[in-house]
């Protein structure tokens, strides 16, 4: 802090401000606080249950289950993290995720009934019939919540439960069999070694980092959760920030819905029944703001991995999910806590111009 | 050294020795004196950032000094907490008061007295005659029973200078005391302070309003970087030579507005707008590098008209009409699409994004301006415009991602122009655009103002500063009751007409 007044400063002082092309691509490099600690956090639990179980946890098996059970639980962290960063929840993405797969069971099926040829070439249209059940969904909420103004974390535990209850009555609470075949072949594939659906996610992450941080809408978003009144008064439309987060969210919870099905030829309505809090902790983990304003996508991406991590890991020392459920807990407890005392130093710390 | 008979009458309430003050290697206070005596005004003036609000903290407990003594009543501490600052009889009143919007006023005065004194337990019945000794002894008028937000600006703060009295402040501080109130409130406040000052109340102001300071203060200190620049006698120092002492840099205010060219056409004109409690046939027309000022007092319709024109409260009838022709403003994207920017009277919540980047700030506006043709933002062109106007409007931060909350309130201030500026908009209002900005900040923002209406811009500036109004505004509506009964051009755009108009 320099007290001195900026008008006795020469101006090329004002210009180091100026970024040079150096200090611009130091910018794209450098880490923010919140994704430096998850990479920390990834590479500690790395690490922990390496030297626990060296023959278990680094086999490839295990390493690619990690890769194969990250995405579509990503995907979800995603579609949180979005919903958080404009102030908001999304509690219906598992039950929209789960519609998205019964609905695209439902059509393979049928179709396969009359001509198993044709079903499979029919996939494309099955993949969009699902994706599309998402979409349905998010605009639905969308509406309730930027239309009719209802609280997010209210519409989306009502829609929730519909969304669920039309699943639990759509399949009589049984499992689906059936998928097209390209798409289980897909689920089964690698690039390079690397599962397709991890390849996939990557992009659904890249192209939401984009969004995010590269387009008009991106950063409406972001003011739009950082302050709505300030917002306002900038000449952002709420209502169709809103409504576009609530359409991404639902078209990420159609994809997930897709890799469900892609990973295993079923759909439930119960399935990934623990999801809904698990990509909260996500989300919230890597650095996503719960009041708004601020998340970033790669935080998030690391804090799918970590927990997926640690949840391989406790299957390879053999506890139970349970045991599970409790480090998931006492890991975002521990990673907010140590965030609070930074913070709080930080502001002790802190000086100076103050407003008088 | 003088004898103590000769010393005892002037012993100061509250004395600060050589205070020292650092922040993370940042020096705020650099070794600050001062002394208040019995029945006395001090103001205390400075720039935003110059030690002021830290200085304060300091005496009422909430920061350590690093070095130096406080002195009450002729007894040394190396520092304060904040409880033995209010048995010591230190007591401050913050801008927004801190009291309880919920409970009554007798309530507000009392409670906190009562929490001091470690009572648990709150009766009614004991609490009203001491509420209503207070407000009798000073003479106020005040509804006890009120709820505190129902009142008034100048209520709530009588409340809150009672309840100073009530925990026997013999040591009152008053941050900005009369920014928020009208020019008979002011004249209101100071006859309390007479009293007070009568009660052998000692009180210190801090204050941006230089002429009202100098007539109800006795002496001035002067801070700058963290040092005392002058204490003297408020005669025999005029607002000229405090800035000067402030800033170190001459102040203009006198009148400095630029002829417009006859053939400057009208860029907004309004026609009997209305709305219904606010305000009534409000009609006026604006010049293109016209600078229109815009005055009345609190609740006089003023701030409505302007939200009505940017579309946050929708007018009901009349019509608006942008380079003479009729437009539709229902919404505040109506106004930003015909061309209107609005710099709102709470730069902090309705402003900005306090939490957010410099960048991101001023880029808010105009998003959609800075996009390529695939929807995405153009990220040269972003740069180039925030770079461009974080130079030009010089905004004092280490780089443009510094968050907005680390500014001072005049930087913060620049950074909202400069969110409308990078819109270009064609007609751009200002709301109270120099409240809670120092002298040499106000001085740039209204130069920065003049530079756009030179360029064709078509500005209105809201605001009772009155000074303020007749250093930049070519002509003056005045306000009163919902209606614009007065519009000052050339001669009567002056201080005292300024005033008189207001206040009739």
């Amino acid at each position: 802090m320099k007290l001195t007044d900026p008008r006795l400063e020469p101006l090329s002082r004002m210009n180091d401000s100026v970024e040079s092309g150096w200090s611009r691509a130091l910018a794209l490099v450098r880490i923010e606080g919140g994704v430096r600690r998850m990479l920390i956090l990834l590479a500690v639990a790395f690490v922990i249950f390496a030297a626990l179980r060296p023959s278990i946890f680094l086999s490839g098996t295990n390493l690619r289950n990690i890769a194969l059970n990250s995405p579509e639980i990503g995907v979800l962290a995603i579609a949180m993290m979005l919903a958080m960063l404009t102030g908001g929840i999304d509690l219906s993405l598992v039950a929209m995720a789960n519609l998205s797969a019964i609905t695209m069971a439902t059509l393979f099926t049928a179709m396969a009934a009359n001509d198993p040829g044709q079903a499979e070439q029919m996939f494309p249209v099955i993949v969009l019939a699902g994706v599309a059940v998402g979409v349905l969904g998010g605009a639905i909420n969308g509406l309730l919540i930027s239309g009719l103004g209802i609280t997010p974390i209210l519409a989306t535990l009502g829609t929730m439960q519909i969304f669920n209850g039309i699943a639990v009555a759509w399949t009589g609470g049984k499992t689906l069999y059936g998928s097209p075949e390209v798409l289980t072949g897909i689920g089964a594939s690698t690039l390079g070694g690397v599962p397709t659906l991890f390849c996939l996610f990557v992009l659904v992450a890249v192209a939401i980092g984009v969004v995010i941080n590269r387009t008009p809408l991106g950063l409406r978003i972001q003011l739009q959760g950082a302050n709505p009144t300030a917002a306002l008064y900038s000449g952002i439309a709420s209502r169709k920030i809103l409504m576009s987060t609530y359409l991404m969210t639902g078209l990420l919870s159609g994809i997930a819905g897709v890799f469900f099905i892609a990973r295993n030829p079923t759909a439930s309505a119960d399935y990934g029944a623990s999801y809904v809090l698990l990509v909260i902790v996500i989300a919230v983990l890597g650095g996503t703001n719960p009041n708004g304003g601020f998340a970033t996508v790669f935080g998030v991406v690391l804090a799918t991995l970590t927990l997926e991590i640690v949840s391989s890991g406790f299957t390879a020392l053999r506890l139970s999910s349970y045991q599970y459920a409790i480090a998931q807990g006492l890991i975002l407890v521990a990673a907010m806590a140590a965030e609070q005392i930074k913070w709080r130093r930080r502001r002790n710390r802190k000086p100076v111009l103050q407003p008088t | 050294m003088t004898s103590i008979a000769h010393d005892k009458p002037t012993q100061p309430l509250l004395e600060v020795r050589n205070i020292v003050k650092t922040f993370g290697g940042v020096t705020a206070l650099s070794g600050v004196t001062l002394d208040l005596l019995p029945g006395e005004v001090l103001c205390l003036a400075g720039e935003n950032g110059c030690g002021k609000s830290t200085l304060i903290k300091i005496i009422s407990g909430a920061e350590k000094p690093d070095s130096g003594e406080i002195i009450v009543d002729g007894i040394s501490h190396s520092s304060m907490d904040t409880t033995n600052a209010i048995k010591n009889g230190i007591q401050v009143i913050y801008q927004d008061f801190s009291l309880f919007p919920n409970l009554t006023v007798a309530e507000n005065i009392v409670l906190t007295s009562a929490v001091a004194s470690r009572r648990h337990t709150y009766s009614q019945r004991a609490a009203r005659p001491a509420a209503q000794a207070i407000v009798e002894e000073l003479g106020l008028k005040l509804d006890l029973d009120a709820d505190v937000e129902q009142l008034s600006v100048a209520d709530k703060q009588l409340t809150a200078i009672c309840r100073a009295l009530v925990s026997d402040a013999r040591i009152l501080i008053m941050d900005e005391p009369t920014t928020a109130l009208t020019h008979t409130e002011v004249e209101r406040l100071f006859i309390i302070v007479e009293r007070l000052r009568a009660r052998g109340v000692g009180l210190i102001f801090v204050s941006h309003k230089l002429d009202e300071v100098l007539k109800i203060s006795q002496r001035v200190a002067i801070l700058r970087s963290g040092k005392n620049v002058v204490t003297d006698l408020a005669s025999t120092l005029t607002p000229r030579t405090i800035a000067l002492h402030m800033t170190g840099l001459e102040l203009d205010e006198s009148r400095n507005i630029s002829e417009l060219p006859p053939e400057s056409g009208v860029v907004l004109e309004l026609d009997r707008m209305s709305l219904e409690g606010a305000y009534q046939d409000v009609s006026f027309t604006l010049r293109r590098g016209e600078i229109l000022g815009v005055t009345g007092l609190l609740g006089s319709g003023r701030t409505e008209i302007a939200e009505s024109l940017f579309g946050v409260v929708p007018h009901e009838s009349g019509i608006i009409k942008i380079d003479g022709s009729p437009v539709r403003i229902h919404s505040i994207s109506d106004a930003i699409k015909a061309g209107i920017g609005y710099v709102p009277e709470d730069r902090l919540t309705q402003g900005l994004f306090m939490d957010k980047s410099i960048a991101d700030n001023i880029i808010a506006g105009s998003p959609d301006e800075h996009a390529t043709r695939l929807r995405m933002l153009d990220l040269r062109a972003v740069r180039e415009t925030i770079q461009a106007l974080f130079a030009r409007l010089r905004v004092k931060a280490p780089n443009v991602q510094a968050p907005v909350r680390s500014l001072s309130g005049g930087n913060a201030q620049r950074v909202v122009l400069a969110k409308w500026l990078a819109r270009r908009p064609r007609i751009l209002m200002l709301n109270g655009p120099t409240v809670g900005v120092d002298i040499g900040s106000k001085a740039e923002i209204l130069g920065i103002l003049r530079a756009e209406a030179a360029e064709g811009m078509g500005i209105i500036i809201i605001s009772d500063d009155a000074p303020e109004l007749v250093a930049c505004c070519h002509r003056v509506l005045v306000v009163r009751n919902g209606r614009v009964v007065d519009i000052l051009e050339g001669d009567d755009v002056a201080i005292d007409t300024i005033r008189e108009k207001v206040a009739a």
